[in-house]
């Protein structure tokens, strides 16, 4: 089973994020469940399964917002499990939502600035950052409109852009092209591409099994709150345990032994 | 915008000149009392706006620092002789103190919940006030010493004196506004308001930001609370804890427009000045009247004008000046 197999670290790699162990229940809900993955520096690594899988809850276990039950988030060589939301992102970790959160009663470039402000406290400068990240989402003409009246891919922008805008090192993007039509989609991947290139690690959550096989060259898959699976985009296609969870039983063909082997 | 900028300076120097001959122009005391407390309650406001504004922080329990404030400042005259001018600063640094207890306890509530707890704290205070009957003259309360005219003692023959006073007051609280509102801090107050959970995801944060504001509105509440029990010469917790005066000073932001610099100042004007006139000119003949006028005037605003009357002032003025309205500008907050 490939989630058993060990991945090979070149030396040279770095670990950006490091989760190990991780456990979340609410109630008798075991929302996850011993959570085990790790995301080398400059890499993108997406997060998939069916609903209810327990990605946004791994993300709020990793960004603060749940504490976990157990296990450990280890990012850039610091512990993160009882941080609050604000310190992670301090430390250099920026998300985005699934629903984008934008602060309606402000302008487009108010939001980008309230990103801006973590690291610079003076307006003028956090005015020029945010700019520079409304300039690289494409919301540079729609500055001075109030946030909430805008559609809903630019709102996936704005989300985008204030998380940039805090200057992180590992962006966590939550289903960002949900609701999105195909030509958004491209947009939002060739987006997701151009943060790669730039050195950004990425850890995406998405549905959109199209955006994750041009963006991911790592994915980690999730059902029930466990790992089911881990590899690269086309081991993870062809994986029983994957099928089965999104399909059923019925559509799993029985695959030669040798080809989902790490 | 430059042009926007000295039509701003301008309609400021003007409104700057009508209240400084204002007491002069009018010689009645009976109008000047109204001015004093116009002045008085739009600087509350103001201190409260700063949280229940733009932050959202509903607090309906600012009487406590307005309270604290008039009893420290009453405690230190009386039983010490200090002077209220030092008192009213020892009165905010009280409130200041007061409030670092009660934001950690009331900050974990959200919503509503955060109202009613900030209500409980005003009103277990007035309860505190109320026994303290060997220190602080409980239910009875105090008259202030009779001093005559002594500046250095806040006690003034002239009632133009007060009003210089809460103009002052009014204008700090003002400049103080101004300067948070196109800092760092300022959007992290909106941010907070707007969305408490998206704001810690981009580095905000949320607590230290309500603690430190908090602070800063306790304190200019309590400075407040001094200057109106030395202008009506008696203090008893009814007065300065009573819940009216929590209610009246969230009431003149949200009519006036919360979050918004002036909008504590325009829901102040109409408010008290309707209330004050209704009551002169009804009297007592006809009860219930100017209450009723005062119902309608805020069932009207919420019902049209949610956001405030500023807004409609603003709007109205933008259609004048620029033929048609600027949306924006309700949002301009990106300075």
């Amino acid at each position: 089973m490939l989630a058993r197999c060990a991945r090979e670290k070149p030396p040279s790699m770095a670990e950006a994020l490091v989760v190990h162990d991780l456990s979340k229940r609410f109630g008798g809900l075991r929302a996850v469940q011993d959570l085990s993955f790790s995301v080398n520096e400059g890499e993108t690594v997406a997060l998939i399964g069916p609903n209810g899988a327990g990605k946004t809850t791994s993300f709020n276990l990793i960004t603060g917002y749940h504490r976990p039950d157990a296990g450990s988030v280890f990012a850039f060589g610091r512990e993160l499990v009882g941080l609050r939301p604000h310190d992670i992102c301090a430390h250099g970790l920026a998300r985005t939502f699934q629903v984008a959160r934008p602060f309606g009663r402000m302008t487009v470039l108010a939001n980008v600035m309230t990103g801006a402000f973590l690291r610079d406290r003076k307006p003028e400068v956090a005015r020029e950052r945010a700019r520079e990240a409304m300039d690289f989402t494409g919301l540079s003409a729609k500055e001075h409109i109030p946030a909430r009246d805008l559609t809903t891919i630019d709102q996936r922008r704005l989300e985008l852009a204030r998380a940039l805008a805090t200057q992180p090192r590992l962006l966590l993007l939550d289903e960002v092209m949900a609701g999105l039509n195909p030509a958004e989609i491209d947009q939002a991947v060739a987006l997701v591409g151009k943060l790669s290139t730039r050195g950004l690690t990425i850890v995406i959550v998405e549905h959109v099994m199209r955006a994750i096989m041009a963006v991911a060259r790592h994915i980690v898959v999730l059902d029930h709150g466990q790992k089911i699976a881990e590899g690269n985009p086309r081991e993870v296609v062809a994986d029983e345990q994957v099928i089965r969870a999104y399909l059923g039983t019925g559509y799993v063909h029985s695959a030669a032994p040798g080809d989902t082997q790490c | 915008m430059p042009k926007l900028r000295t039509s701003a300076a301008l309609w400021l120097s003007v409104l700057a000149l009508i209240v400084l001959v204002l007491p002069l122009a009018v010689p009645s005391h009976f109008a000047i009392d109204i001015f004093i407390r116009v002045l008085l309650f739009a600087f509350i406001g103001v201190a409260w706006n700063l949280m229940g504004g733009y932050a959202k922080q509903l607090s309906l329990g600012h009487a406590a620092y307005f309270g604290l404030g008039a009893y420290t400042s009453t405690i230190l005259l009386i039983r010490f002789g200090v002077s209220p001018w030092i008192g009213m600063l020892a009165g905010g640094v009280v409130a200041m103190l007061a409030s670092l207890p009660i934001g950690a306890v009331c900050f974990r509530l959200r919503g509503p919940y955060f109202a009613i707890a900030t209500i409980a704290t005003a009103q277990v205070l007035m309860l505190l006030f109320l026994k303290f009957r060997d220190f602080a003259w409980g239910a009875e309360g105090t008259t202030m010493p009779n001093l005559g005219n002594s500046p250095l003692m806040m006690q003034f023959d002239a009632k133009a004196a007060y009003y210089y006073i809460a103009l002052v007051m009014l204008a700090i609280g003002l400049a103080i506004t101004y300067r948070i509102e196109r800092s760092r801090m300022g959007y992290y107050l909106v941010a907070v308001g707007e969305d408490e959970d998206a704001a810690e995801a981009i580095g905000v944060n949320a607590l230290r930001i309500k603690r430190n504001t908090y602070l800063i509105s306790a304190f200019l509440t309590a400075l407040a609370g001094t200057f109106y029990v030395q202008y009506i010469y008696f203090i008893d917790p009814n007065t300065v804890f009573g819940f009216n005066i929590s209610v009246e000073v969230a009431l003149v932001s949200i009519v006036g427009g919360i979050g918004t610099l002036w909008g504590p100042v325009v829901g102040t004007v109409l408010l008290e000045a309707t209330s004050a006139l209704l009551q002169s000119w009804l009297g007592s003949s006809h009860g219930g009247v100017q209450l009723t006028v005062y119902s309608l005037i805020l069932i009207a605003v919420i019902l049209w004008r949610p956001s405030g009357l500023l807004g409609v002032l603003t709007d109205a003025y933008a259609r004048v000046v620029h033929a048609g309205p600027v949306r924006a500008r309700e949002a301009s907050l990106d300075g």
